[in-house]
This record gives structure tokens, C-alpha cells and sequence, in this order.
């Protein structure tokens, strides 16, 4: 297929962490000759590819990677060696709501969050009404967010974030959202992009019953390299068949 | 060079970005408390009154030989860019560790944290000088066409401050205690910038060093400048230019170079 959105070509990501997170430590450390960087692999020469329109999970215990992958393809980080290209606009839904401030009332959090997910002016007006309207809080828009509750909040995060319309959507065990009733639409509003054959979908989450039913091909990765990229029940099967040893030994 | 035009680029890209960083700080900080900008203004204001008796009334320090303007209005021409350059730099230093959240999920020019936190510190130190202007008007402070000269001044301290602050934001992220260093550079900084005495009162044999430090010569000019006794040093109004640019650029690459790692490092 030609429609490559994107690629990752031998991607290894190192983390090289400062052991001393102050100078005041660092400076003797450095005269005794200690080491000052810690080294740890995240991911370890890692390649494929995901194509325009495709719905595509990735799952794997904790600390296999999965999150460094979506902060790759967001741009945050860059690979220690190998490639990534990213063709199109990124919206990460990543843990909701960094970019709120709570003395700031709703509406203008709404413009605040839209210009950090890169959109214009003239674009956040003509989604306001909508964005409002699906976090269902509207009676609170011109309070400040400090005097929302949490599902409130993350109500509000969530509704800016799916209105950004996005060329590729990064989603990150966010839908353990809010009550059932907004869960069942955000997943609404997510099978309505899942068609749309212009945007593609990268979904992480713990949930495997999400992920069989959503997604269309799975990531199975594990101690920092993919196991599998199969079709969602033979990844999930090769995941549930490790889990099952490693909770034995 | 061509890094700079690259980054002015990509900021002008997201200038609606930065527009919202500025609008959420001045907004912040205008509903946290009921007395808003009332703040802003009195704590320069509160400085000036106590280093005035401390420096005036105590130590004697004169104001320029040659004319006769009060003290307090002395100090106050240089106190108020020393506070914008001063705040700048300190909270620009802290601007990205307070922002890891956003640093870490999602991607834009990151020099859009540092600026929109100096741009801040503008807007309070511009509702900050209104009662300079205030005090001048009451005290009948000739003005003269020199005083123009205060926005090419303004824009090489800004140039400056956004060097320094750059490199100070970067560093402070992969050493947190850079953030005291700095206070501390800061206030030894004040004392060896002519900010409550005159630059006439230094030995000539230590003036050099005052045409290196480029708020010594920025702080200097405003003063010539606005309380009418002439026109700026044109050299060391060059050679602080240049130095701002130097600093500019250095500062900018560093933080180039730290920038892949940002996220990395929180």
C-alpha cells in the first residue's frame, strides 16, 4: 500500500537518565567518577508501518514500550537510532486535560487546549457550540475548571481533544472516562472516525475486550520488541498464552 | 543565524499558541487575587520607597551631578526595567519544568513556553511604568526627544533576556537546582549594575567590565535618555547589541540541542 501514514524504521529508543537530578549532585559525582547516566532501553529496533484509515492496537504488559511508541509518533521524543516519519496531523489524546488551568474558566481552557493541539482561532469557534454540547456541562462552561469535579474536567478534556479532527487520533487508556453513558459515546464518536477512511486510529489500552472489538490489527509487544502484528484475536491469543506463563513462574 | 529565522518561523506559525500561553498567564494571575494588576504596581512601587530611604536618606548615594532630579524617580527609571529583566529571567527559568505535562504529550516549538512567559512579564512591567509616567508628570520632569531612544534600548534588553533565558529554561530542566543558582546570579547582578547609583560613582579602572555587562550599559541609557541629559554611548549601546545577539544565538542553540531530550528528562 502506498498510503503509508507511518513508518518506523529500526527504531531503538534509549533513555540516557540523569542519575543526579540536581547540580549540587552532579558535580561531586562527576569528581569521584561515578557514572552520571543511566542507560535503559525502551525500545529495541522496532519496524512497521500503518497505512491511512487503518484502526490499530497495541497491547503488552507495563514498561513494554507502548507509550514510548505513541510519544514517537507525537513528535515528543525522538528515536536514539532508526526513523520515524509521521505523514499528517497527530491529536494525542494522552492522559487528558495537561494543558488546563484551573483559575481559567472552561470556555477559555477550551480555546487554550485547541491552540495547543494546533488549531486556529477561527477553527475552535466554529467547533465551540459542538465541543460544549458533547461534554454536556455547558450550565459550568464560564466557571472556572477549578471548581469542576473530575469527571467534569475530564468531560471537557476529552469533548476539545475529538473535536480537533484529526488526520491520525493517538488514544491512551482514556476511556475509562466519566460514567457509562459517556463512555458509550465517546466510543460513538470513535467507530464514527474508525469509518471515516481518512484518519487512523493508534489505540493503547489494557482493556482486551476494547481492543478485539475496536481495532482491525494488533501490536503485540513485549520486552521492548513486537511479538506479533496480527489480526486482533491472534495477537491477543499470543498475549493471553505469555500472561498465563509468566503468572505460573 | 539561519537557527533564529527558523524558530522565528515556526513561532509564527503557532502564534495563536502564543497568544493563548500569554492571555492564560496575564488571566491567572489577574483572577488569583481580587487586587489583580494592583499588585504589580505596588511591589515595584513598595521596592522603590524602601531603597530610596536606604540609598538616599542613609547612604547619600547622589543622582547624576548634573541635575536635580529626586532620587526616588532616579532609582525608578532603572529599577523598573532591572524588576522586568530580573522576573523574565527567573520565572522563564521555571517556565518548562512547570509545563512538563504539556512537554511530555504534545508537540510544539517549545521556545513558545519561554516566550510567552517574558511576553507576561511585559505586560506587568508596562502597567508597572504607568506611574513612573504619573511621577514624572508631578514632579515636572523635562522630556526630550532623546527619550524615543528607549525603544531600540527595550529591544536590545529584550534580546538579552531572551538569550539568557532560553539557555537558563533548558538548563534548569535537566538540574533543578539551576533555578537557585540563578536567584542568587540575579541579585549579585543587581549590585554590579548601576540600578540605585549612578555609573558615574565607579572607578575608571572598573568601567570596563560595565561596558561587558549589558544591563549595566541598557540600564544606563534608559536613565540618560529619559531624564534628559543627553543622547546614549552609541559604542556601548553597539557592543551591547552584539552581545545580546551572541547570547541570543548561544542560548538558542543550546536549547536546540537539549530540545529532542526535553521529554526525556522529565
Amino acid at each position: 500500500m502506498e498510503n503509508t501514514v507511518i513508518k518506523f524504521e529500526n527504531v531503538t529508543k534509549k533513555f540516557s537518565l540523569q542519575s543526579q537530578k540536581t547540580f549540587k549532585e552532579f558535580i561531586p559525582a562527576l569528581l569521584r567518577g561515578e557514572e552520571t547516566t543511566k542507560g535503559f532501553t525502551a525500545l529495541d529496533n522496532l519496524s512497521f508501518e500503518i497505512h491511512k484509515g487503518e484502526v490499530v492496537g497495541i497491547i503488552g504488559p507495563n514498561g513494554s514500550g507502548k507509550s514510548t511508541i505513541l510519544k514517537l509518533i507525537a513528535g515528543v521524543m525522538s528515536p536514539s537510532i532508526g526513523k520515524v516519519s509521521v505523514h499528517g496531523q497527530v491529536s494525542p489524546l494522552i492522559e487528558l486535560g495537561a494543558g488546563m488551568h484551573p483559575e481559567l474558566t472552561g470556555r477559555e481552557n477550551i480555546y487554550l487546549n485547541g491552540a495547543i493541539l494546533g488549531l486556529k482561532r477561527k477553527e475552535i469557534e466554529k467547533n465551540l457550540q459542538n465541543i460544549i454540547d458533547f461534554s454536556e456541562i455547558s450550565e459550568f462552561i464560564d466557571q472556572p475548571v477549578k471548581h469542576y469535579s473530575s469527571g467534569m474536567y475530564m468531560r471537557l478534556a476529552f469533548s476539545i481533544a475529538i473535536h480537533v479532527h484529526p488526520e491520525i487520533l493517538l488514544v491512551d487508556e482514556i476511556l475509562a472516562v466519566g460514567d457509562t453513558n459517556f463512555q458509550a459515546k465517546c466510543f460513538k464518536k470513535m467507530n464514527e472516525y474508525k469509518k471515516d477512511n481518512n484518519i487512523t486510529i493508534i489505540f493503547v489500552s489494557h482493556n482486551l475486550k476494547q481492543v478485539a472489538t475496536f481495532c482491525e490489527r494488533v501490536i503485540y509487544l513485549n520486552h521492548h520488541q513486537i511479538f506479533a502484528d496480527e489480526i486482533p484475536k491472534k495477537s491477543i491469543l499470543l498475549y493471553t498464552i505469555d500472561e498465563k506463563q509468566t503468572n505460573k513462574t | 543565524m539561519l537557527p533564529l529565522i527558523k524558530e522565528i518561523k515556526d513561532v509564527i506559525k503557532w502564534r495563536e499558541l502564543l497568544w493563548q500561553m500569554v492571555g492564560r498567564e496575564v488571566k491567572a494571575r489577574y483572577k488569583q487575587s481580587i487586587l489583580g494588576y494592583f499588585w504589580v504596581i505596588l511591589n515595584p512601587l513598595a521596592q522603590m520607597l524602601v531603597m530610596s530611604f536606604a540609598f538616599s536618606i542613609i547612604l547619600r548615594i547622589p543622582t547624576n551631578a548634573a541635575s536635580n532630579i529626586p532620587y526616588s524617580i532616579f532609582l525608578f527609571v532603572a529599577l523598573l526595567p532591572w524588576n522586568l529583566f530580573a522576573t523574565s529571567l527567573s520565572s522563564a527559568a521555571s517556565s518548562l519544568v512547570n509545563s512538563s505535562s504539556l512537554i511530555t504529550k504534545v508537540y510544539f516549538p517549545r521556545t513558545i513556553l519561554v516566550l510567552s512567559t517574558i511576553i507576561a512579564k511585559i505586560i506587568d512591567f508596562l502597567f508597572a511604568s504607568t506611574i513612573l509616567i504619573v511621577y514624572m508628570f508631578a514632579y515636572h520632569i523635562p522630556i526630550s526627544l532623546n527619550i524615543l531612544w528607549i525603544f531600540p534600548i527595550f529591544f536590545i534588553q529584550q534580546i538579552f533576556t531572551l538569550g539568557l533565558s532560553l539557555f537558563f529554561a533548558a538548563a534548569n530542566l535537566i538540574y533543578r537546582d539551576i533555578q537557585y543558582l540563578l536567584n542568587m546570579i540575579i541579585l549579585l547582578w543587581l549590585y554590579a549594575s548601576p540600578v540605585f547609583y549612578p555609573v558615574d560613582l565607579v572607578p575608571e579602572k572598573f568601567k570596563i567590565i560595565y561596558q561587558l555587562n549589558p544591563m549595566a550599559v541598557i540600564i544606563n541609557a534608559y536613565r540618560q535618555t529619559i531624564l534628559g541629559s543627553g543622547a546614549p554611548n552609541y559604542t556601548s549601546l553597539a557592543i551591547a547589541l552584539v552581545l545580546s545577539l551572541v547570547v541570543l544565538l548561544l542560548g538558542l542553540s543550546y536549547f536546540k540541542s537539549r530540545e529532542k531530550i526535553f521529554a526525556d528528562n522529565i
